[in-house]
């Protein structure tokens, strides 16, 4: 599976929950005093962190989504007007 | 500080919940922006601020007794003996006393702090994966080092003047001698006969 076909939104939903799930875990890590609790931050909340980041990076470059912003020019664009005629 | 961080954590688990639960809002360009700054920035600032917070603790004399084998060696700091090295420099405050060990077990080199991360991280591995060893058979590998000792001595009025290190000087600074060599200072973190000795109390 390509992941253009995925979709942004997709990427963006486990980007944003892999993101969620690691900074949970840093707060528990800062509020927990024992030496455990820098190995579950440096090895599960900021990997975790780096991960969602590189998801959402990778949903920018590989997955192109129109923005809603820009005019829609397919509908008035020539072919469209050709093929519609 | 830890609050700010906390405070930062849950601001962007908030922007965060956005695009989980409504990736649709990314279609114009505002909240095009708000998901580069909830899913690039402000995470990443999270990882080097939890990386400063934990490495900051981590230098901390609470954390270095936090583990078992740690807790007579964090004993040892309160022996009422003007002779016990470790003690005496705890008491008096010659070194911070909420960073008591690491002033002098830290590697005072560039890339030292990064090794001494590494070594905590074996310790955790000895400690919950391992066999811990016996607190009065750790030693220090390669022995206690002067340069630990002449990171803040060197240059010391007291240190300099003192007939037997400037007799000795050579030999203690290229580790010839060590300063903690029998005769000199050479009673530090004395484990095995914690139960005899007398502690100080501090008032609070």
């Amino acid at each position: 599976m390509k992941l253009s076909n995925i979709g942004i939104r997709r990427l963006l939903q486990v980007s944003s929950a892999l993101v969620i799930a690691g900074l949970l875990l840093e707060i528990v890590s800062l509020l927990w005093f024992h030496p455990l609790s820098f190995v579950l931050f440096a090895f599960l909340a900021a990997s975790l962190i780096a991960l969602g980041i590189l998801v959402y990076l990778v949903s920018l470059v590989f997955v192109v989504e129109p923005s809603a912003d820009e005019p829609n020019l397919s509908s008035s664009s020539p072919e469209t007007s050709n093929r519609s005629s | 500080m830890i609050g700010i961080l906390i405070c930062q954590i849950v601001v962007s688990i908030i922007l965060a919940c956005f695009f989980l639960f409504r990736p649709s809002l990314t279609r114009t360009t505002d909240w095009k922006i708000g998901a580069f700054i909830g899913l690039f920035v402000l995470p990443g600032l999270c990882i080097v601020g939890g990386m400063n917070v934990h490495v900051q603790r981590s230098e901390t004399t609470r954390f270095c007794t936090s583990c078992h084998v740690m807790i007579p060696y964090g004993q040892s700091l309160y022996i009422d003996d003007a002779k016990h090295i470790p003690a005496q420099h705890f008491q008096n405050h010659r070194v911070p006393a909420n960073m008591a060990c690491y002033s002098c077990h830290a590697d005072y080199t560039i890339y030292g702090p990064l090794k001494d991360k590494m070594a905590g991280l074996k310790r955790i591995y000895l400690q919950y994966v391992s066999t811990p060893p016996d607190p009065a058979a750790i030693r220090i590998p390669g022995g206690f080092k002067n340069v630990q000792c002449l990171h803040c001595h060197l240059g010391a009025r007291s240190f300099e003047e003192n007939p037997v290190h400037t007799a000795l000087m050579d030999s203690i600074k290229s580790n010839q001698m060590s300063c903690l060599s029998s005769g000199c200072h050479d009673t530090a973190h004395d484990i095995a006969n914690l139960g005899h000795l007398k502690f100080w109390k501090p008032v609070q």
